[in-house]
């Protein structure tokens, strides 16, 4: 399907943080600015612009769906402009757009970006957009759920089958911010990583979800340059390639997820992915994993047989999937490292994905990166898309 | 601050004013499609195995058993702050349904998986939330 007909050759970013005086076209500058300084080409070369649509953020939204992104940035030779909105299923949606621009012959080079400003939204209005997007208005919301609770009901349920221990579970976010404290970018760069004791020592906000295993909200913005497979080999820059892409629908409403369709959903698609790109799961040299919340890591990746069943956690526990263990796993934390950037996370993933390809992850580069796995998926979790990288073609 | 501290209620649709009806009259009810006999939730306006329009309602026993919960202690909305510590749960109800709910009348640390549970109304706004309590409680 996907195989080998596009490539991300340049990225760009700004460190996650709270900095209400960075405004979004601040980031948008920045972030773009890079990845087309990165990618080797010029400006006027970038024939599409994509945005990954900012969630809570109505102005700049309807700005950059509006069209003033090529303008703002003298995009000259830019022959369309559109925003795209999946909740965090996005960017992945961004980047089947650009694949479609490019096979097609709309354009050559597309720019697909995120911007998130959460510092500036007055907070009772963020409370409660986190609190109805992608809950049910009718059916979930007047029974006063959130995202915690509905990762909680979750989590739950997978202790209950498997017998996972709060400490496995709490280990998730003692490997995830073992990833964030050496990436620059991260909300939790150069911080103490927290040991299982301090997060199972923090608040109780619902079982059994700590504190320290919820996400903090941050500002922040990525961007990628893509360019047909066959142009980046011609430029003989780095690039990361993509070779695969398989997608389940779950449900919009949390009640509705089946858990046994959303775990199967998990393996079938990851399977799919990997056929395409024809590589096995031990070709696999990091597997960038987006969920969101730490609670998922132990049954994502038992469901990626990663680890065998029930032993997820344990591996957490045992440090493998920390930074220096021996299973590369979401090498910038994810949202409880990375910091949460609304729809940007799995856009700042996209871009690690390529990074690490690249060969430009600095002290996190996984060493003889080739192939990596990345998921993503949107709203409450509506859906699971998974991708394979690759470094060549 | 300016938080709005409203409690929300059911944002209902024509097809599904049927379900709260019923709840108000301490029935919980479960929308059928006649035609090709599927117990449907949530209420739709078309059945979404057949999209048949010939659609009923039967009365539920309002007995069902706890899949999963979460106790809230912290970080809900304000508007909710004020009933915690309070359980959220998915239930199976005897009919095959799976319901989000609340988990009342019993201490958080009493509450399990596969519980049994059986429906008890609340109101809220002029709506009767189903919400359920450990079976056989007075």
């Amino acid at each position: 399907m996907s195989k080998g007909k596009i490539a991300i050759i340049g990225i760009g970013e700004v460190p996650t943080r709270n900095m209400p005086e960075r405004t979004h076209w601040d980031i948008i500058y920045d972030t773009c600015m890079e990845a087309v300084r990165d990618s080797g080409l010029n400006k006027n070369d970038i024939e599409g612009a994509i945005s990954v649509t900012p969630q809570a953020q109505p102005k700049i939204a309807a700005e950059l769906s509006f069209g003033k992104l090529p303008e703002e940035l003298g995009l000259k030779g830019c022959k369309d402009a559109v925003s795209v909105n999946a909740g965090g299923a996005s960017t992945s949606n961004a980047i089947r757009l650009a694949e479609q621009w490019i096979t097609s012959g709309i354009a050559k080079a597309v720019l697909v970006h995120h911007v998130t400003v959460h510092s500036t939204i007055p907070i009772p209005d963020l409370i409660n957009f986190f609190a109805r997007a992608g809950v049910d208005l009718q059916w979930e919301y007047p029974y006063g759920t959130t995202y915690n609770i509905i990762m909680g009901l979750m989590a739950n349920r997978y202790i209950k089958e498997t017998g996972c221990k709060p400490e496995e579970m709490a280990s998730v976010v003692t490997a995830l911010r073992s990833w964030a404290a050496k990436d620059p970018n991260s909300f939790f760069y150069g911080k103490e990583v927290p040991s299982v004791e301090k997060v199972l020592a923090s608040a109780l906000l619902n079982t059994p979800l700590h504190k320290r295993e919820s996400n903090v909200l941050g500002d922040g913005g990525s961007a990628m340059v893509i360019v047909s497979a066959e142009d980046a080999k011609k430029m003989k820059r780095p690039a990361a390639y993509k070779l695969g892409d398989s997608v389940r629908y779950f449900s919009g409403t949390c009640v509705m997820r089946d858990f046994y369709k959303v775990t199967e959903g998990f393996i079938v698609t990851a399977k799919e992915a990997m056929a395409q790109a024809g590589i096995t799961k031990e070709d696999v040299s990091l597997w960038n994993c987006y969920l969101a919340y730490p609670l998922a890591h132990p049954l994502i990746a038992e469901l990626l047989e990663v680890a065998p069943q029930g032993m997820g956690g344990k591996y957490f526990l045992e440090g493998r999937m920390s930074f220096g263990g021996d299973i590369p796993w979401s090498s910038i934390g994810d949202a409880p490292g990375r910091g949460h950037t609304g729809s940007g996370v799995s856009a700042a993933t996209y871009v690690e994905t390529a990074r690490q390809l690249m060969g430009k992850a600095g002290e996190r580069q996984v060493r003889n990166c080739k192939y990596v796995y990345q998921n993503a998926g949107g709203g409450s979790g509506f859906n699971n898309i998974a991708t394979i990288w690759g470094k060549e073609i | 601050m300016d938080f709005d501290m409203t409690k929300p209620v059911p944002e209902t649709q024509p097809w599904s004013e049927k379900f709260w009806e019923g709840a108000k009259e301490g029935k919980l009810l479960i929308q059928v499609c006649k035609d090709c006999k599927s117990k449907i939730f949530y209420p739709r306006k078309f059945c979404p195995e057949c999209w048949s329009g010939n659609l009923g309602w039967i009365e539920a026993t309002g007995k069902a058993k706890i899949f999963t919960f979460s106790t809230a202690y912290d970080m809900v909305e304000p508007k909710f702050t004020d009933e915690l510590p309070y359980t959220i749960a998915y239930v199976d109800l005897d009919e095959g349904i799976r319901m989000m709910t609340r988990i009342v009348d019993c201490k958080p640390e009493d509450i399990s998986i596969d519980m049994e549970v059986e429906v008890v109304f609340q109101e809220r706004g002029g709506y009767f939330l189903p919400y359920f309590r450990p079976a056989g409680k007075k």
